[in-house]
Order: C-alpha cells, then structure tokens, then sequence
C-alpha cells in the first residue's frame, strides 16, 4: 500500500529585541554563564514579570505578515513542568488565547500552508550534562520566543524545508528575528503521520523534537517516514511519541511515549495583567509591514526585468536586497548592478551567512557610481570588472581606481586605427570570420583589449570591425 | 468531588515527589478539602473561569508596557549565592542519563 505523509510544524523564533520577555536583562548571545541574569528570570520567590511592549510589536507583525488574525484582547499562561531548564518549575507561555491565529505561508507552487497561531513565550536556559552532574545557564532563560504552530499541511520533506526557508525569509524581512537555526534561534518540532493514500483521517503520529537545521528536517522526515512505513506495512500501529534524530545515525529514536506525555496543567498566569491592544496599534502595524519576499521576488522578475535566476540570488538575502535597492535608487541599472553583485561580489562570499550580512569594504553609492560608468558606456565591462574586484580587496573610492582619462575611453579615430590594426595582424581569423566561423572575430576583440589595457568599448569595437570586413 | 489515590500518585510524580501509599491516602483526604474549596469560589463566579482575572480587576493597555531598555543584571555571584554552583553554573544531579 502507499502512504501519504501528513505532518505539521511548531516553529521557536527567538524575537531580536534587546531585553528579556518580562525583565530588563539583555537577551545578547553568549557571555559568561548566569551574567544576564536577575531575579524574574531566575524565579526568585516574590520577584514579579513585566511584560516587554517591543514582544506583543514584533509578534504582531510576525501575525499579520503571516495573514493572522490578531487577538487584540489576550493573555499569558502558566505551563507547568519540573525540569531545570526553568527555574520557576513553569514557562509562561499562552494557552487558550494566543496572539495570532489562522494565517498562512503560501508555498511557490500556490498550496497554502496553515498557520493554527502564534504564541508569545519565554525561552528556557541552557543545560550542559558533565561528569554527573547537570549545569545550568540561565542567560536564555526569559528570552523572547514566538512559536508558529502550522496546520498538518505539509506532504513532502521538500515542502517543509520551503515553509521553513519562508518563514525564516519573511522573519528576517520583518527584522523582528536574525532566525539563525546553528545558533537555536530559529528550532523546529516536526509532527508526523502517515495515511493510506486519499485517506481523510490522520494517523498516529510522532513528533521529534528540536530539529535546527534545514537538511536535518528533511533527512529526519525521510526517515521518520520509511520507519513508519515499514510497520503500517507489516500491519503493525504506529505508537505516538516524542522522538529525537540523531545527526551521526541518521536515525530518529524514542524519547518518550503517550504514557509518559507531559500533563502542563496550563493556568491563567496570575501575575501578569490581561493585554488590551486597541486596533489602530493593529492597524499601524499593518501599514509599517514591509515588502515581504515573494512579493519582491516577483517586482524584481516583472518590474525590473531580472532573470527569475538573479531575482531569486538576490531576494534570498535581506541585506543584499536592501544595497541592491539603494544602489538603483541612486540611478545606477538594476541588470548591472545585479550582474556585479551575483557575479564579483558573491564570489568573495563563501558562506551563506557571509551573503546575509553582505559587509563590503565600500558603500551602496561607490558601487552605483561604478555601475552608472558602466551603463553610460564610459566604461566597459572589462574595466567595471577589474575595479571592482580592486575595491573588494582594498575598499576605497571608484575614482581612486579610474582616471578621467579612463572614463574618457578611447576615441572612435583611435578606436577605428586600432580595428584595422587588429585586422592585419589576425588575417587567419579574419579568413575565418569570412568564412563563417562567427567566433573568430573574438581575437581581435583581444587584441584591441590588450592594447587599450581593457580601455575600449568592445560594442562599439565590434561595429567598426564587421564594417571594415 | 473525590481525589483518588491514582490521581493523588499522578499529581506525585508531576511534582517529583516519592508517595508510599499510606502518604498518599492522607493526602487523597487533604485534597479534597481543597477541591471543596476551590468549587465553592468557583461556584462565585458562575464557572467562567475568565472572570478570575475580572476578580483582580487587572488589565494593562498596550501603550503601558514595559519599555524594551536593558538594565543592568545581577552580578553572577549574587546570582548563585543561594545554590551550589561551579564556574558560575548552577550545579544540579545529572538529568540525563
């Protein structure tokens, strides 16, 4: 029998704001174990939570970039459970009335994915087991989190590695987080389930927890799925359960089952006040909403005319995008800026992080300086080429590496002496030319090339020689 | 309403607590009082549970949340004073096996 895959996904988004949920401690990465640490965030008996106003404003946007409703009347609860990631022994969390509910991520195939809600939550610290003993750090702990419940929508690893890859895209847009899954602030639950083909129930299902890398979810998927169905095939029940994957192994194992399942005994948070969000704040939030990705994506190949290839090198990447814009806004085409920064730049980045913070040596107007040389014809694409790669090592300025002289290029007289030049002293590939071989004539582009030093304009070059010929 | 003993080992185990059975036939008879109790405030407020924060009358409109300005935290040896700590970690019996 075949089987479809049927799963859904509870997504942690550690929110960028500078201070903890419901203290004043800085939610930096790292420092030394406990240094960002006060009473609230480390349960101390009497010490009261303050809810942070910048973790409702960025799970708003989050919502509403995600087509939410947003409750404008909503509030905290207690999740109880023993474990000494939490020092209070509960994680306030929303249970009943989360923030955000019923959006969607629209996939590029047109499926939409459903968003259940979005829930505003502390994060938990950080444990380290050694010798027999278990450290704990709590400089996590109180971090902001937004948790992004999908509907069990998804059918292929493929498509859940999309709407992760679009969630942390739009995220990312929206600033509201950096979601860079190696350094947990972006994690994924992965549900899973099986069903005969066409089936319109859901099968037993299992969840594995933690997952912070995309090809991990799909390796994890892959395997989580031929595990399953291998026991529906041999007639035996899938049991629910909580599972994790082993990286090394390539293996999912149990880590507890429906037995052991954690009973939260969710409350009413008694220490923190009900929130009333008047609608305007929604409102405004709604139109602060930047351009989201597919949307730029989609200006980029219809507006701008790039090719679906280019459009989809740059959208990718929000600090890209943003140098991109400055740059055509500075006058310089949007087909030779993008060309310079898919083609030189990227070729300095090996990384995708490197791509994501896009740190050059030289401004968004030295380099639209450059590419307006370019699209004027004062310089050619040989010459833009070579300056560039000079700035990337050195930095500095497009006209500490272009003189007036070279921006003047080579006059047409000039020009028309060096083709007949070119002519003579190539009469092999002049004969070829003659004869058909259109690619022949690119030694003589050579040989005006080097004699200007990547100074003419070959374009215009090219006209002169098929007239002299 | 009754607390069985099942329940009573349940709510044990949740807490991480060691009950004998003696222990927890005791306290089968102490929750119940509490229960009693509960469902006589409960039946105060005509079982919408909601109206427990209408009780504390508390509310905070959007605008009055705390602003997001770091402030400086504990310094870590006041954090642990209270805990058996090592190289500023708090320090607890392994929980993983």
């Amino acid at each position: 029998m075949k089987y479809e895959l049927v799963s859904g996904l509870e997504t942690h988004v550690e929110l960028a704001t500078a201070t903890k949920i419901f203290c004043s401690c800085t939610t930096a990465f790292g420092g030394a174990p406990n240094t960002h640490c006060c009473p609230v965030c480390t349960g101390q008996p009497g010490a009261l939570p303050v809810l942070n106003k910048r973790v409702v404003e960025f799970a708003i946007r989050a919502g509403l970039a995600l087509h939410c409703k947003i409750n404008t009347v909503t509030h905290l609860d207690r999740k109880n459970y023993c474990y000494p990631d939490l020092p209070k022994a509960y994680q306030i969390s929303q249970f009943d009335k989360p923030l955000c509910e019923h959006g969607y991520v629209e996939l590029e195939s047109g499926k939409k994915i459903g968003i259940t809600r979005i829930h505003i939550e502390e994060d938990a610290g950080k444990l380290v087991h050694d010798r027999g003993f278990t450290f704990v750090d709590y400089n996590r702990g109180g971090v902001p989190l937004i948790e992004i419940v999908s509907e069990p929508d998804i059918s292929s690893p493929e498509e859940a590695r999309e709407y992760v890859e679009k969630l942390q895209l739009i995220m990312r847009y929206l600033a509201v987080s950096d979601c860079k899954m190696q350094e947990g602030s972006m994690r994924c639950d992965v549900n899973i389930s099986l069903r005969p083909e066409g089936a319109d129930y859901l099968g037993a299902r299992t969840e594995i927890k933690n997952m912070n890398s995309m090809s991990f979810i799909e390796k994890a998927m892959e395997y989580e799925y031929s595990r399953q169905a291998e026991i529906l095939s041999s007639g035996g029940k899938v049991e629910q359960a909580t599972m994790r994957y082993d990286e090394h192994t390539g293996e999912t194992y149990v880590m507890r089952t429906k037995e052991d399942a954690q009973d939260y005994r969710y409350f009413p948070e008694p220490d923190l006040p009900t929130i009333i969000i008047p609608e305007e704040e929604v409102q405004k939030a709604q139109a602060s909403l930047p351009e989201l990705p597919l949307e730029k994506l989609k200006r980029y190949r219809d507006m701008l005319q790039l090719s679906d290839h280019t459009a989809r090198q740059l959208y990718k990447y929000k600090a890209v995008c943003d140098f991109f814009e400055s740059c055509i806004n500075s006058g310089a085409s949007a087909r030779n800026s993008a060309n310079l920064i898919t083609g030189a730049i990227y070729s300095r980045f090996a990384t995708e992080e490197q791509k994501e913070k896009f740190s050059l040596p030289f401004d968004a107007a030295q380099f639209a300086e450059l590419v307006k040389l370019l699209d004027s014809g004062k310089i050619n694409p040989t010459l833009a080429q070579m300056t560039l790669s000079k700035m990337l090592t050195n930095g500095g300025k497009v006209s500490d590496y272009i003189s007036t002289e070279d921006v003047k290029g080579v006059d047409e007289g000039e020009l028309e002496k060096l083709c007949r030049e070119a002519i003579a002293a190539n009469p092999q590939a002049v004969a070829d030319f003659k004869a058909g071989k259109e690619k022949a004539i690119s030694a003589l582009y050579g040989y005006i090339k080097r004699a200007t030093q990547g100074k003419a304009d070959i374009r215009a070059a090219d006209a002169i020689i098929k007239r002299l010929l | 309403m009754s607390i069985s003993v099942d329940e009573i080992k349940w709510l044990a185990k949740l807490s991480k607590l060691d009950f004998d059975d003696e222990r927890a036939a005791a306290f089968s008879g102490d929750f119940d009082e509490i229960v009693e109790f509960a469902d006589r405030i409960n039946s105060q407020i005509a079982g919408d549970t909601t109206k427990i924060r209408e009780v504390g009358g508390s509310e905070i409109a959007f605008a009055d949340l705390r602003k997001d300005e770091v402030k400086e935290s504990l310094p870590v040896e006041k954090v642990t004073s209270n805990v058996v700590s090592e190289g500023g970690y708090f320090t607890v019996r392994r929980v993983v096996k």
